[in-house]
C-alpha cells in the first residue's frame, strides 16, 4: 500500500466523522440533493487538507500521484463511505484539461478554486438537438469588445444548480458545421445572461438542469485553445474521465451489491434458487469489472495501448442497470412501498440506473465506438454529425 | 507484451499460432478430422509435442518442461481453441501432468514427466472413486492414451493408480460425439488384474477439486481462443459480403452484434487471466467466474457467428459448426453453468440451499 494511501486512510478516520457522519454512503447518483450545504463544507475540508487534485503535477499544487496511488486513494475514499464528490467535474475533468491546454493565466485563475474545494463546475455540452450527435450544437459565441457573448441553450447539465462555473462548447463561426468552428469557453454562472431551470428526473430528484444563455459573457481570455479547437478540447476532456475513478466507483457498486445480499438473507429470497443464480452472476460481473480495469491500468502503466478498455462503459452501465432490477426482485412486493413516502437507497438505485446506459455515451453509441474503433468496422453514415465519445 | 504475460509466453504464442494456423488453414485440419472419423490427429500431435515441445508447458523445468504453470497453459489452450486442433493436450498436458506433479514420487516423475513433455507417451485421468463400479463414463481422449491414471476408493482412502493402456482386460469404448474434435470414451478396468495397477499416491477428496480447478482454467482459455476466432471469422466475412449494395459490416445491426461479441470475449478474457494468476485464497472463486463466463461467452459468440454468416454458416463445409459444437461441449465439460453459479452463491451467502 502506498504512503499516500496510508496517510489518506488515517486522515479519513480522523476527519470523516462527527458532523459528517450523516454523509456516509450518501449523495450517490439519484441522491445528489442530500445535505447540499454540508457536502460543500466537506469539499472544503478535503481541499484544505490537500486531498483534491492529488494527481496534478506539484507545480499546480497537486501531489503528482501515480495512477496506482490515485486508484488506491479512490478505493480508500469509497471504503470509508465518503459521499459523492460535489467537485468531481472540476477536479477530474476540467482541471486536467486546463493543465494540458490552458494558459498560465487560466491555470493561476481556475486551479486554486478547484483545489480548495470552493469553486464548482458543470459541463455544458448537450443541447436539445445535440445529444449523441454532439457536433450538432447550436449555442453561439461571438467576440465583442474583448468579451465572448454567448446565446443559446444547454440541457441535461448535471449539478448546474450547485455550480459556480460552466464550461461551454459553443459555435463561434457562424455557418460552420459539425466539429468545425467550435470554441471551448469558461463561463461564470452567476450573471444576468444565464438562467438555470432544474429538470425533475424519474428518480424524483433534479440532478440535471436546463441552462439558458441570453447574451451571457465571459472574458476573451476565457477560451481554452483557439477558435476552431473546441471539438478537440471537448473530446480530450472526456478522455480524462476514463481509468482511475472506475475502481472507486466499483467500491460503491460492491456496497450496493452487499446491501442486496444482506436483504436477500433477511427476507428469505436467498432461498430462491433463481435469485441465488442471479446474485452469483452479478457478483461475477462485479469481479470482472475489477479484473478488466486492472488489465487496462497494467497496460497503461507499461505504455501499451489495449482494446479491452472499450468495454468498460457499456459493461458497467448494463451491469448496474441489471443490479437495480435484481434489487427490486429481491425486495419483492415491498419494492412498491415508499417507506415514509420516500425512495429508499435500492429504489433510487433501480430508478437512477436507467440513466447509466444513457449519459456519457449511450449503450448504442458505445457499440458504435467498439465496432468502429476496436473492431475497425465501417463508420456510420452520417449527415454531417460525428459520434460522441463521452 | 500485454498483461499478464511475459516474453516466454509471447514466444510460445508466436510459435504455436504459426504452427496451428498452418494446420487449420493450409493443412485443412478440420476436414481431415471428420474424414478420418478420429478425434486425434497424430501428425499434429507430433508437431505440437515433439517439434515444438509444448506438452510440457506446465511441467517443472526439473523434469523436462518449461515450468510456465497455469498461465503458460492458458496461452497454449487459447491457441488450441482458435484452431480446434484435435490433440489431447487438455488431458495429458493438463490433468495428468498436474496429478503426477503433485503426488508421484520423484523417481516416478523422473521417469514419466520428461517422456510426457516430449510427447512420447500420453495419458488421461479417469475418475473412479465416486461410484462403486470399476469404470469411468465419458473420459475424454482415452482411446488414444498410452496410459490411464485412475482414482479408486480403497476403504476410506482414495488411491491414484497407473495403468498401462495395453493391460489385458482393459476396455476402452470410444463413442461418437457431436463435437468430432474431442472423443469421449467409457473406460472399464473391472477385468484388469490387480497386479497391473501401479500405486502412485493416496489423496484426500478435495485433492481433485484443485485438479479440476486447474483444468477449468485451461478449458476457459480454450473458450476465449475459440470465441475470438469466431469473431475474427465473422468480421472478415462481414467485410467481404455485400448485400443491398454495401458490405454487411456497415449495417448497424451487424456492428452492434459484433460489439456485443467483443464485450463478452474481453470480459471473459479478464476473468480467465485473473484466474490464472490468482493467489491460492482467491483461486476457487476466480476459476468459477472464469469458467462460467468463458463457456457462456463462447457458446453465445459461436451461435452469433453462425447467424451473422447467413446460410454459409449453417453448412458442414464451413468450420463454424465445429466451433459451435465445441462450445456446446465445453459448457458441460467440468461441471455445468448453473452449478458454477450455485457454488459462487453458496460462497456469497455462506450457506447451502
Ligand atoms: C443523468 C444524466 C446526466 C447528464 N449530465 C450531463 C451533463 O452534465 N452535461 C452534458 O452536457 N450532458 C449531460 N447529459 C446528457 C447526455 O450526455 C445525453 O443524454 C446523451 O449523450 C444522449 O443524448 P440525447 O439524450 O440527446 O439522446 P439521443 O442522442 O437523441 O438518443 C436517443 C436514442 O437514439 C440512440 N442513438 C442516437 N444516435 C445513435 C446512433 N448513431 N446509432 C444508434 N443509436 C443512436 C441513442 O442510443 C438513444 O437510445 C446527461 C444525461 C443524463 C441522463
Amino acid at each position: 500500500m502506498s504512503n499516500l494511501r496510508i496517510n489518506f486512510s488515517k486522515w479519513m478516520k480522523t476527519h470523516f466523522c462527527g458532523e459528517y457522519e450523516c454523509l456516509r454512503g450518501r449523495a450517490t447518483p439519484g441522491d445528489e440533493d442530500a445535505f447540499p450545504g454540508l457536502r460543500l463544507k466537506w469539499e472544503r475540508e478535503m481541499g484544505t487538507a490537500g486531498w483534491i487534485g492529488i494527481g496534478w503535477p506539484t507545480e499546480y499544487g497537486g501531489k503528482g500521484a501515480s495512477l496506482d496511488e490515485i486508484v488506491g486513494f479512490n478505493e480508500e475514499y469509497a471504503c470509508h463511505g465518503g459521499p459523492g464528490r460535489a467537485g468531481h467535474i472540476g477536479e477530474t475533468l476540467l482541471a486536467p484539461t486546463i493543465i494540458a491546454f490552458g494558459t498560465e493565466q487560466q491555470k493561476a485563475r481556475y486551479l486554486p478554486g478547484i483545489k480548495a474545494g470552493t469553486e464548482f463546475w458543470c459541463q455544458g455540452y448537450s443541447e436539445p438537438n445535440a445529444g449523441s450527435d454532439l457536433s450538432n450544437i447550436k449555442t453561439k459565441a461571438r467576440l465583442e469588445n474583448n468579451q465572448w457573448v454567448i446565446s443559446g441553450q444547454k440541457i441535461w447539465t448535471s449539478l448546474a444548480m450547485d455550480s459556480d462555473y460552466i464550461f461551454v462548447l459553443a459555435r463561434a463561426d457562424e455557418g460552420s458545421k459539425g466539429r468545425h468552428g467550435l470554441v471551448f469557453l469558461l463561463v461564470q454562472l452567476n450573471q444576468p445572461g444565464i438562467k438555470i431551470r432544474p429538470i425533475k428526473q424519474m428518480s424524483g430528484t433534479s440532478e440535471f438542469n436546463e441552462v439558458f444563455f441570453d447574451e451571457a459573457v465571459c472574458s476573451h481570455d476565457d477560451i481554452i485553445g483557439d477558435v476552431g479547437d473546441g471539438w478537440k478540447i471537448a473530446m480530450a476532456l472526456l478522455g480524462f474521465e476514463r481509468g482511475a475513478s472506475t475502481l472507486g466507483q466499483q467500491m460503491t457498486f460492491a456496497d450496493e451489491f452487499r446491501q442486496i445480499v444482506d436483504l436477500a438473507k433477511s427476507n428469505g429470497s436467498a432461498k430462491n434458487p433463481l435469485i441465488r443464480q442471479r446474485i452469483a452472476k452479478s457478483y461475477a460481473g462485479l469481479k470482472i469489472m475489477r479484473f478488466t480495469a486492472l488489465r487496462t491500468l497494467e497496460a497503461a502503466e507499461k505504455g501499451e495501448t489495449t482494446k479491452e478498455g472499450y468495454i468498460s462503459k457499456i459493461f458497467w452501465s448494463s451491469w448496474h442497470r441489471d443490479l437495480g432490477e435484481l434489487a427490486m426482485d429481491v425486495m419483492g412486493n415491498e419494492a412498491e412501498i415508499l417507506v415514509n413516502g420516500e425512495y429508499s437507497k435500492l429504489q433510487k438505485l433501480f430508478l437512477f440506473s436507467r440513466s447509466d446506459t444513457i449519459y456519457g455515451g449511450t449503450n448504442q453509441i458505445q457499440r458504435n465506438i467498439i465496432a468502429e474503433r476496436a473492431l475497425e468496422m465501417p463508420k456510420e453514415p452520417r449527415g454531417g454529425g460525428t459520434v460522441r465519445e463521452g | 507484451m500485454v498483461y499478464p504475460f511475459n516474453s516466454d509466453h509471447e514466444m510460445i504464442r508466436e510459435a504455436l499460432s504459426g504452427f496451428l494456423q498452418d494446420w487449420y488453414e493450409n493443412g485443412k485440419g478440420p476436414e481431415r478430422i471428420y474424414k478420418s472419423g478420429k478425434a486425434f490427429d497424430r501428425e499434429a500431435w507430433s508437431g505440437f509435442s515433439h517439434d515444438l515441445g509444448m506438452v510440457g508447458v506446465a511441467i517443472s523445468e526439473d523434469f523436462g518442461g518449461s515450468g510456465l504453470g497455469d498461465l503458460g497453459r492458458v496461452v497454449v489452450m487459447e491457441e488450441l481453441g482458435s484452431s480446434l486442433c484435435a490433440i489431447p493436450f487438455l488431458t495429458t498436458g493438463g490433468q495428468v501432468v498436474d496429478i503426477i506433479s503433485k503426488i508421484a514420487t520423484k523417481q516416478f516423475k523422473k521417469e514419466y514427466l520428461p517422456k510426457i513433455a516430449r510427447g512420447e507417451i500420453q495419458g488421461v485421468f479417469s475418475s473412479g472413486h465416486v461410484g462403486k463400479e470399476k469404470k469411468c463414463i465419458n473420459s475424454p481422449n482415452a482411446d488414444t492414451a498410452d496410459f490411464i491414471l485412475i482414482s479408486r476408493l480403497n476403504d476410506k482412502l482414495i488411491e491414484v493408480v497407473f495403468l498401462d493402456a495395453s493391460a489385458p482386460g482393459l476396455k476402452i469404448n470410444s463413442k461418437k460425439t457431436m463435437d468430432p474434435t474431442r472423443s469421449f470414451c467409457d473406460v472399464d478396468w473391472s477385468q484388469v488384474s490387480d497386479t497391473d495397477f501401479l500405486l502412485i499416491g493416496t489423496v484426500e477428496l478435495d485433492f481433485f477439486e484443485g485438479i479440476i480447478s486447474q483444468s477449468q482454467i485451461a478449458l476457459a482459455a480454450e473458450c476465449i481462443g475459440g470465441a475470438q476466432k469466431c469473431l475474427d471469422m465473422t468480421l472478415e466475412y462481414a467485410s467481404q459480403r455485400v448485400q443491398f449494395g454495401r458490405s454487411i459490416a456497415s449495417f448497424q445491426a451487424i456492428k452492434h452484434r459484433c460489439a456485443d461479441m467483443f464485450v463478452l470475449i474481453e470480459a471473459a478474457r479478464s476473468a480467465v487471466y485473473a484466474a490464472a494468476v490468482a493467489t491460492d485464497s482467491e483461486k476457487t472463486e476466480a476459476v468459477l467466474i472464469a469458467k462460467a463466463n468463458a463457456t457462456e461467452a463462447y457458446f453465445k459468440v459461436a451461435g452469433d457467428a453462425i447467424q451473422l454468416h447467413g446460410g454459409i454458416g449453417f453448412t458442414w463445409e464451413y468450420p463454424l459448426h465445429l466451433f459451435f459444437k465445441r462450445a456446446r461441449a465445453n459448457r458441460t465439460m467440468f461441471g455445468v453453468l448453473s452449478e458454477d453459479y450455485k457454488l459462487l452463491a453458496d460462497n456469497i451467502f455462506g450457506d447451502k440451499l
